[in-house]
């Protein structure tokens, strides 16, 4: 439409002058190969102006080498000749499973496979592994198969291993030749795999807990991390949405009551929310004690959660609450259709800093409840007379673990930032 | 003075004798028809004596204004003289505290279901576009349609291929609101409140976020709209636009309604000092 000529406008001032709409970003192509300057002398510029710009520079890269160099001699040294890895290995279902009963060793595979394999779709849907990504899997696969194929009693764990890895790269390749166009199929896809991210937890309480000789007791080591934390995380969310709308509420009781959860929560540290699992809760609510810390973990990250939703709600411009109801929506539909999408993907980085932190507090369940995750399962394990003298290589282990979990949650969530970023303002 | 006497000079005229204080166009049937075209038209939008306050600031004080269907009604006035204040009470994003609305013979008031007949017969379109940012283009428009009149989706999605055929951005369907350029937004932004197929049309302020060059593709659209025989109510700076489309101009000051009349009569021979004082300002 912008190609028709203007209409003429006789007895007015001109207009500014309006080149054809649309046309503003002038993009030439490039009239001449610039020649690149080869890649020695860019090597050579780059380390004189990284490493040695100066004295005091050239001082510090060498002092800074010296120590890093050091640290990694001492590493590689520890790890590969002084250390005694029997701890681990000789222990590993002890630090992964504890009391997991052996017979029903399956159902902690199928629920991995499971996880993998949603993990691979949710990747093929909205990112795309890169080369890092495989190189991650690479190493910490190749970690993990060492510890259990290591003494040989263990291959068909690791043969699991290997098929909940090959399910990951299954469901990445199920979904990743989609067009990323919007398209009817393409709806289809992000619908059934948001909808199966978004039932996932339940799926895999389900595959580990019902029916059999299992129930929540059995949760023990590493698995129980593994639950307890997105337990946390996820109820966590759920608890928050409504907590925030609720303080950013005009009714006064509502916000009033919201308030108080959220302070009160964050009032005392994790560590006493568990004391009162253990002993209040037990006449309030009873119940496993491991229910009773799922609970806990969740009503405290509810309280955080709240808030960074909260401050996104602050964040959305009025406009967007204005435009919606101009175009009719009702407050719930606005709430649920502009408003909360968007605070959400606002408050992105902070629940995930939220949930991190949860994730290293799971350990917190050993010291005050008698329940054994992966730490206080390396304690048993270093408890045992033939290896007490391998304390330090126990925790490195544990220390490792967390890292690995929560180096890729950082990494999945800044992931899910980019592809989010498409609908950015 | 013009040649032709315009309505708005008879009212003028017949507002009192010459230096008796001058009032507002009387608001009696048919008194207040600014354009021929207008003379049998069916009173639109009425407003009588409204008043606003934002806690003791008067923000609207005693504003009468009757605008007929197919009537195009620009507003004019400094800042912060109440012109969105007051279009914004036409659908209540702000409450009036006195006075009475009537749009479309619907009376409005605390009734929660004359509100949204209101909601769904006015469309607005907002200085910042305000456009969702996590949709596509596509459901920013069908959204309204989808959720609130209850069209099945493939029917909204036609009729919002339509709107976006007609303000001129067809290809730009699937992209996402921040990929547009300012002027592609605010024709987006026309397109979502024309897909609730409203009677009236408000629009506040539509080219001031724009560069120069985006301004006259979005008011060619706000033309192509004023010809199709909505009725508009647009609050703008763009005077080019308020003479060539408009049937008549209001002048708002500190809350009141000072002057209307038609293009012709504020280019030409403005009545009250304010006007004079505004016009001479931003022309
Ligand atoms: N929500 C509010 N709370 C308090 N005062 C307000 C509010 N909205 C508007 N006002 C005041 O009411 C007066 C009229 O505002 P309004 O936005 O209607 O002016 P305007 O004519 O649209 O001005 P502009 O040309 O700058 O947009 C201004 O003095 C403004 O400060
Ligand atoms: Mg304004």
């Amino acid at each position: 439409m912008s190609e028709q000529p203007p209409i003429p406008r006789p007895d007015q001032r001109p207009l500014p002058p309006a080149p054809g709409a649309g046309q503003r970003r002038i993009v030439l192509p490039p009239h001449r190969q610039r020649a690149r300057r080869p890649r020695s002398v860019r090597v050579r510029e780059w380390v004189r102006k990284n490493l040695f710009p100066s004295t005091a520079g050239t001082l510090l890269t060498l002092v800074a080498g010296a120590i890093m160099g050091a640290i990694l001699v001492g590493v590689i040294v520890f790890v590969f000749f002084g250390a005694n890895w029997e701890v681990i290995t000789h222990n590993r279902w002890l630090l992964f499973a504890g009391g997991f009963p052996h017979e029903e060793a399956w159902r902690l595979w199928v629920s991995i496979a499971v996880v993998f394999a949603l993990i691979g779709a949710a990747y093929g849907t909205w990112s795309s592994f890169g080369r890092r990504d495989h190189l991650f899997v690479l190493v910490v696969g190749g970690f993990v198969i060492f510890l259990m194929a290591h003494g040989g009693a263990a291959i068909w764990s690791t043969v699991y291993f290997l098929i909940a890895i090959g399910c990951m790269y299954l469901g990445y390749a199920a979904t990743v030749w989609m067009p990323r166009e919007t398209s009817t199929l393409r709806t289809l896809q992000q619908r059934i795999v948001g909808g199966l991210l978004a039932i996932s937890l339940p799926i895999v309480l389900v595959i580990l807990l019902v029916g059999g000789e299992v129930g929540p007791r059995h949760i023990d080591g590493f698995v129980l991390n593994l639950i307890l934390a997105p337990v946390g995380i996820v109820g966590g969310v759920l608890l928050g949405i409504p907590l925030a709308l609720g303080r950013a509420s005009r009714m006064r009781s509502i916000s009033l009551t919201c308030t108080a959860y959220i302070e009160i929560v964050r009032g005392a540290p994790l560590l006493g929310w568990l004391f009162v699992a253990l002993f209040i809760l037990d006449d309030v609510i009873g119940g496993d004690l491991i229910i009773r810390a799922m609970v806990v973990m969740a009503v405290f990250t509810g309280a955080y959660m709240a808030e960074y939703i909260r401050g996104a709600l602050q964040a959305l411009p009025r406009g967007q609450f204005e435009a919606a109801q101009a175009v009719g929506l009702t407050p719930t539909q606005s709430t649920r259709l502009i408003v909360m999408p968007q605070a959400l993907r606002i408050s992105i980085p902070p629940m995930v800093g939220q949930a991190i932190s949860i994730w290293k507090d799971t350990t917190l369940v050993t010291v005050i409840l008698p329940l054994r995750e992966l730490k206080g399962n390396a304690d048993s394990a270093i408890a045992q007379f033939e290896f007490t003298p391998d304390r330090i290589e126990a925790y490195v282990f544990v220390a490792v673990i967390f890292w690995i979990v929560a180096f890729a949650m950082s990494r999945i969530s800044q992931r899910v930032e980019r592809a989010q970023g498409v609908g950015e303002r | 003075m013009a040649e032709e006497l315009s309505p708005a000079d008879i009212i003028a005229e017949s507002a009192g004798p010459k230096g008796a204080p001058p009032q507002p166009a009387a608001n009696g049937d048919g008194a207040d028809v600014f354009s021929p075209r207008l003379a049998g038209s069916k009173d639109m939008i009425v407003t009588e004596h409204v008043d606003k306050w934002f806690g003791d600031f008067q923000a609207l004080d005693d504003v009468s204004l009757r605008i007929k269907e197919e009537e195009i009604v620009v507003i004019l006035g400094p800042s912060g003289s109440g012109k969105s204040t007051y279009i914004r009470c036409l659908n209540r994003l702000e409450e009036h505290d006195a006075g009475r609305i009537v749009i479309d013979g619907i009376e409005m008031n605390e009734d929660v279901r004359a509100l949204a007949a209101i909601r769904s017969e006015v469309g607005m379109v907002f200085q910042q576009f305000n456009l969702f940012p996590h949709l596509s283009v596509l459901s920013n428009i069908t959204l309204g349609p989808q959720k609130v009149r209850h069209v099945p989706k493939l029917e909204a999605e036609a009729l919002a291929m339509q709107l976006l055929e007609r303000v001129g951005i067809p290809e730009q369907a699937d992209k996402f609101p921040s990929q547009l350029s300012g002027g592609q937004q605010q024709r987006v932004a026309i397109a979502r409140a024309l897909a609730m197929q409203p009677k009236i049309m408000l629009f506040d302020e539509p080219t001031s976020a724009l560069d120069p060059e985006m301004i006259k593709e979005v008011l060619d659209v706000m033309q192509e709209l004023a010809e199709s025989g909505m009725t508009m109510i647009v609050v703008t700076h763009e005077m080019g636009f308020a003479r060539e489309v408009a049937d008549r101009l209001v002048f708002f000051d500190e809350g009141a309604l000072v002057e209307q009349g038609t293009p012709e009569h504020f280019f030409t021979n403005p009545r009250e000092e304010r006007t004079k004082l505004f016009l001479s300002q931003i022309l």
